[in-house]
């Protein structure tokens, strides 16, 4: 068992409860891989830092996960697969965190940057 | 001019210049900041001026350990889109 932090930035134009449903449909699969969710943290929708396809908000979201590395695989897979999903990031954590409060919806205030792709 | 009296002023200068200059220190052993956040974004904005880019070492006065946290963190919140790749 890993543990992983897993953000993903998805369209702001899903409303609440799509986005909901997201989280819920990734939580089974998690739980469907043996894994189990410590954590869910809705940021909201933030001023992305640059354009990321058409988009110059996103509506973030934030999970704290424990699971094989496979079901960690797994749901990146189903963030490639879903068009709800603009960006994601799943990045092992090596320690245990302090806990951080969570980041608030503070937006970054310069102005977006051109579109710079990434990966 | 004595040569030697240009020599001595440039000498002057320099030691105005970099003797009295306050002692850099790093600000995350000196906070005592157990891991740098990648989602702070408003901590690492400190460390990338205008540009975006990362403020180097040498000036910013970050030891050598926290300079390669800082780094990975500032890579993983543009990832994600906290900070900007390039800003103008």
């Amino acid at each position: 068992m890993v543990k992983y932090e897993s953000i993903f930035i998805s369209d702001p134009a899903a409303t609440d409860d799509e986005v909901a449903a997201l989280v819920k449909g990734f939580e089974e699969s998690i739980l469907a891989g043996s894994g189990k969710v410590l954590r869910v943290e809705r940021w909201g929708k933030r001023r992305l830092a640059y354009r990321v396809g058409r988009h110059e908000d996103g509506n973030y979201t934030l999970l704290h996960i424990e699971c094989p590395p496979g079901a960690a695989r797994e749901l990146e897979r189903r963030y490639r697969m879903n068009d709800r999903i603009i960006k994601y990031l799943t990045v092992r954590l090596d320690r245990d965190l302090p806990e951080v409060p969570p980041v608030g919806a503070e937006p970054a205030a310069e102005q977006p940057a051109r579109a710079a792709e990434t990966e | 001019m004595d040569p030697r009296d240009r020599d001595r002023s440039k000498k002057k200068q320099f030691r105005k210049k970099f003797l009295f200059r306050k002692k850099k220190f790093c600000k995350f052993c000196e906070e005592k900041i157990p891991y740098i956040d990648y989602k702070d974004a408003r901590l690492l904005q400190g460390f990338t001026p205008e540009r975006g880019k990362i403020f180097p070492r040498r000036i910013s006065g970050t030891c050598a350990k926290h300079q390669r946290e800082l780094m990975q963190a500032i890579k993983r919140a543009r990832n994600i889109a906290l900070l900007p790749f390039t800003a103008d």
